[in-house]
C-alpha cells in the first residue's frame, strides 16, 4: 500500500514537471515566416520583407506580407511582432530572397548569423536573387499560383533536378562563401511581363558580391564542369551553315546528353595554373529543325555538334574568367594537386584563376537520333 | 573468493560499455578539434591514437591479471597495503563521478541549445537523473543489457550521415599532408583526451564472465570507437570547408542540419532527443562505478543508499549551480587530462611495480 502510493507520487511529479516545460508553443500563437526578403532602400537602409500564411475562415487572402526596416536580422523579428497576432517565428523559412541592391553590398552575408548562431532556425532555406526591388515580387500575388515562397520552393527544387538552376541553400551558401578554392552560386529569379519566372543562376564573388549572371544553358554548362548534373540534361544548339528560313530558327539542334564524363586534370607550369577538362558525352538528338540525313551523315553532325558544344564551354569559361571567380571549383583541384603553389594565392583565388591556362575538350557520340531518320 | 559472480557481464556488454563511454560525447566535438589542430590531416591522429589507446588499455588488462577476481580496489589493497586501497578508492570514486558529472553538464547544455531553450537547467537535470536512478540501482548486468539495447537501437545513425555525402568534396582530404607531420602529432594530446573511458576494466574485470577475451574485448572496443570517429571526422571534413569547420561548435550536428525532407524540416533536433540516449552511456556506468568504489570504501555490498545520497546531490546543486558554456568547455578539457593520468600513466606505473614486486617476491603477507 505504501509502497503504491510512493509510486503514484513519483508519476504524478514526473507529469507535473514534464507538462511544464517552458518551451511549449502553441500553433495558434505563431506566426511563421515562409519567405524573408533583403532589400535596400533608395538611402541604403536595410528594408526586410516577409511572406507567412495567414490561417483563418474570414480572410480571403492566404500570405500576409510585412516589411519593416529593421537595424538586423534579429531586431526584425521584434519589429514585425508588433504586426501579427502570433509570436514572429524564423523557424520553417522555405526561401531567402536577395535584391540586386544587397547582393551588390560585400558584407551582407553578415546579416545571416542569427541563422547560424540560433539553433532554432534552421539552414535549408533556398537562397534566390532577384533582379530588382523585392516590393515589385513580394506583392504580386498571382491569383492563378500558389503563394510566392511555395512556388520559389517548388521552382528551383524542379528546375534543379534539370540541371538549370542550382539549389543552394543557407547552409550551402555559407559552405561556398568560406570555401577559399570556389565562389559562390545561387538561384535567380527575374519579372518577365509581371510573371515570375527562373532564368537560372547568379554568380557571386568570394565576399558574396554579384558578379555576374547566367541563364539556364550557361547553367547546364557549368554544372556539368562541376560534375553535378542530375539524370540527362538537355542543350539547343546552332549548327553554323545550315539556312534560317522565315522567322523561325532553323539552323537549330537539341540534344540530350546524358553519360557525362568530366577528366580534369591540374597542373602547375610557368607560373600559372593549367587545367585540361576532357568532357565526353553521349548524346540523344531529340529535335532537329533542318533537313539532315542523320543514319549516313553522322559522324560529319557529330563534329559540328562538338565544335559548338566545345564553343560554348569555352566562352563560359571566358566569361567566368573575366568576372574573377571560380564557380566550378577548380581551386579545390588546384588545392589537392598543387597544395604548395595554391596556398601562396588562395586569398585572391579568383584573380589567379583569370590568368590560368583553361583548355577544353570536348567530345560527343551520338548514341542516339530518335524514331525518325 | 569469487564475490561478484552474481553480476556477470557478457563478453558483448563488455565490448559497447568501453564503447559506449568513450564515444558517448566526444564524437560531437572531435572533428572541429582535430581540425583545429591538425586540419584535413586530422584522422591520422585517430589511426596513431588507436594504437596508443590499444598499448594502454592491454596494460590495463595485463595488471588486473594478477588478479582476476577482485577489482582494481582489492589489488591494490594487495599489493600495496589496506590504506592505499582506501586512497584508491577515495581518488577513484572522484575520477568516475567527474567523469559522469561532465557528460550530464555537456549534455544539459547542448539539449538546453537545440531543443529546451527556456526550461531551467535543473529540470532537464531531474528529467535526466530519474532514468539513471532506475537503471544504476541494479548493477552491472542490467547497465551492460542498457548499453547494449542503446547500441543497438543506434546502429542506424551511420546510415543517415551518409546523406549529407552528396554535397562532400573528397578532394579536401588532399593532399594528405598538407603541411607535414608536425600538426599530426601536435594533435595527438587532444585526441588521446577523446579516447579516455576504458578505465571502466578496472572495476568491471571480475565482473566479466569469460576473462581471457578481455584483451580481445578491449582491442575490439577501440576499434569500433576508431572506426566512428574515423567516419564522423571523414564526412565532416569532406562537408565542410576547412576553414568553415572551425565556426561551428559541434560539426557533428551541423552536418545533419543540411538533411531535408518533404514531411520534416530541422531533422537535427530528432537527433540529439535520440543523442540523449547516447550521452547517457557517459554518465550512467560511471555513476554506478563511482557509488561501487564509495560502497567499497565501507565494505559494504549494496550500492543502493550510496546512489540515493549521490543522486539528491547532483539534483539539488544543480539548483544553486549549473556550469556555463565555456566551464563545461573547460571541465572536458581538465577530464582529457585527469583522464591521461588515471589511465595512460598510471596502470603504466602500476605494471611496472607489481612486475618488480611479484619479482622479487614480496607477497609474504599473503
Amino acid at each position: 500500500m505504501n509502497k503504491r502510493l510512493l509510486h503514484a507520487i513519483l508519476i504524478a511529479t514526473v507529469i507535473v514537471i514534464i507538462a511544464s516545460c517552458s518551451d511549449r508553443l502553441d500553433m495558434e500563437d505563431a506566426t511563421h515566416a515562409l519567405l524573408v526578403g533583403f532589400d535596400l532602400d533608395k538611402e541604403n537602409e536595410l528594408i526586410l520583407y516577409s511572406t507567412s500564411p495567414v490561417f483563418s475562415k474570414n480572410v480571403e487572402k492566404k500570405t500576409r506580407e510585412l516589411r519593416v526596416k529593421p537595424q538586423t536580422n534579429r531586431q526584425s523579428r521584434g519589429k514585425q511582432d508588433s504586426y501579427t497576432e502570433g509570436v514572429f517565428q524564423g523557424r520553417s523559412i522555405q526561401v531567402l530572397l536577395l535584391s540586386k541592391r544587397i547582393l551588390q553590398q560585400e558584407n551582407w552575408f553578415q546579416l545571416t548569423d542569427v541563422w547560424f548562431r540560433d539553433p532554432k532556425n534552421p539552414l535549408t532555406p533556398r537562397i534566390i536573387a532577384f533582379d530588382g526591388p523585392l516590393s515589385e515580387i513580394i506583392y504580386l500575388n498571382p491569383k492563378d499560383q500558389p503563394m510566392l515562397p511555395i512556388l520559389l520552393r517548388e521552382m528551383v527544387e524542379t528546375k534543379n533536378a534539370r540541371s538549370e538552376t542550382v539549389k543552394t541553400t543557407l547552409q550551402g551558401l555559407h559552405q561556398q562563401i568560406r570555401e577559399k578554392g570556389v565562389t559562390p552560386i545561387i538561384s535567380e529569379v527575374r519579372l518577365k511581363d509581371k510573371q515570375i519566372a527562373i532564368t537560372g543562376t547568379t554568380l557571386l564573388d568570394h565576399k558574396g558580391k554579384y558578379a555576374d549572371s547566367l541563364n539556364m544553358q550557361e547553367t547546364i554548362l557549368l554544372r556539368i564542369l562541376q560534375k553535378n548534373t542530375k539524370k540527362s540534361v538537355n542543350l539547343t544548339i546552332p549548327i553554323p551553315g545550315e539556312m534560317k528560313i522565315g522567322p523561325f530558327h532553323t539552323d537549330k539542334v537539341s540534344l540530350n546528353a546524358d553519360e557525362i564524363k568530366v577528366k580534369i586534370k591540374t597542373s602547375f607550369l610557368k607560373d600559372k595554373f593549367q587545367f585540361h577538362m576532357h568532357i565526353t558525352m553521349r548524346v540523344g538528338l531529340s529535335e532537329l529543325l533542318f533537313p539532315f540525313d542523320v543514319r549516313s551523315q553522322g559522324k560529319e553532325l557529330e563534329n559540328k555538334i562538338t565544335e559548338q558544344v566545345q564553343m560554348n564551354f569555352e566562352n563560359l569559361i571566358k566569361k567566368i574568367q573575366t568576372d574573377k571567380i571560380d564557380p566550378i571549383g577548380l581551386g579545390l583541384y588546384a588545392q589537392a594537386h598543387e597544395y604548395s603553389h595554391f596556398k601562396k594565392v588562395e586569398d585572391h583565388w579568383g584573380e589567379t584563376l583569370a590568368n590560368a591556362d583553361i583548355h577544353v575538350s570536348v567530345k560527343t557520340i551520338i548514341g542516339a537520333m530518335g524514331t525518325v531518320k | 573468493m569469487k564475490k561478484y559472480t552474481l553480476n556477470e557481464i557478457t563478453f558483448m556488454q563488455y565490448i559497447l560499455l568501453n564503447f559506449g563511454m568513450v564515444v558517448s560525447i566526444g564524437f560531437l566535438s572531435l572533428p572541429r578539434v582535430l581540425a583545429e589542430q591538425a586540419g584535413t590531416a586530422g584522422w591520422i591522429a585517430l589511426i596513431i591514437v588507436w594504437v596508443i589507446s590499444i598499448v594502454a588499455s592491454l596494460i590495463v588488462i595485463q595488471v588486473m591479471k594478477r588478479y582476476p577476481d577482485g577489482t582494481l580496489l582489492d589489488l591494490l589493497s594487495m599489493y600495496l597495503g589496506k590504506w592505499a586501497g582506501k586512497a584508491g578508492a577515495v581518488l577513484f570514486a572522484l575520477y568516475l563521478f567527474y567523469y559522469g558529472y561532465t557528460g550530464l553538464v555537456y549534455t544539459i547544455l547542448i539539449s538546453k541549445q537545440y531543443l529546451l531553450q527556456q526550461t531551467p537547467d535543473y529540470i532537464i537535470m531531474l528529467l535526466l537523473l530519474i532514468p539513471t536512478y532506475v537503471i544504476v540501482r541494479n548493477g552491472p548486468r542490467i547497465l551492460g543489457r542498457y548499453v547494449e539495447v542503446i547500441i543497438l537501437l543506434s546502429l542506424w545513425i551511420p546510415f543517415v550521415y551518409l546523406i549529407p555525402l552528396k554535397d562532400a568534396h573528397w578532394l579536401r582530404l588532399l593532399p594528405v599532408l598538407k603541411e607535414g607531420w608536425k600538426p599530426v602529432f601536435a594533435a595527438l594530446p587532444y585526441t588521446l583526451y577523446y579516447h579516455i573511458g576504458f578505465s571502466t576494466t578496472f572495476i568491471l574485470y571480475p565482473f566479466l564472465k569469460n576473462k581471457r577475451k578481455a584483451a580481445a574485448g578491449i582491442v575490439i572496443s577501440y576499434t569500433l570507437t576508431m572506426l566512428m570517429y574515423l567516419f564522423i571526422t571523414v564526412i565532416c571534413f569532406v562537408y565542410f570547408s576547412p576553414d568553415e569547420i572551425l565556426e561551428y561548435n559541434e560539426p557533428t550536428i551541423n552536418v545533419l542540419k543540411a538533411i531535408e525532407f518533404k514531411f520534416i524540416s530541422r531533422i537535427e533536433v530528432l537527433f540529439i532527443a535520440f543523442y540523449l540516449l547516447i550521452f547517457s552511456l557517459s554518465w550512467i556506468p560511471t555513476m554506478y562505478m563511482s557509488v561501487f568504489c564509495t560502497t567499497w570504501l565501507i565494505g559494504k555490498q549494496d550500492h543502493r543508499n550510496h546512489l540515493r545520497l549521490l543522486w539528491l546531490f547532483i539534483a539539488v546543486g544543480t539548483y544553486f549551480f549549473m556550469p556555463t558554456f565555456f566551464q563545461s568547455e573547460r571541465m572536458n578539457t581538465l577530464l582529457g587530462q585527469i583522464g591521461f593520468v588515471v589511465e595512460y600513466l598510471v596502470p603504466g606505473c602500476l605494471l611496472l611495480y607489481v612486475w618488480i614486486h611479484d619479482r622479487l617476491g614480496w607477497r609474504k603477507h599473503l
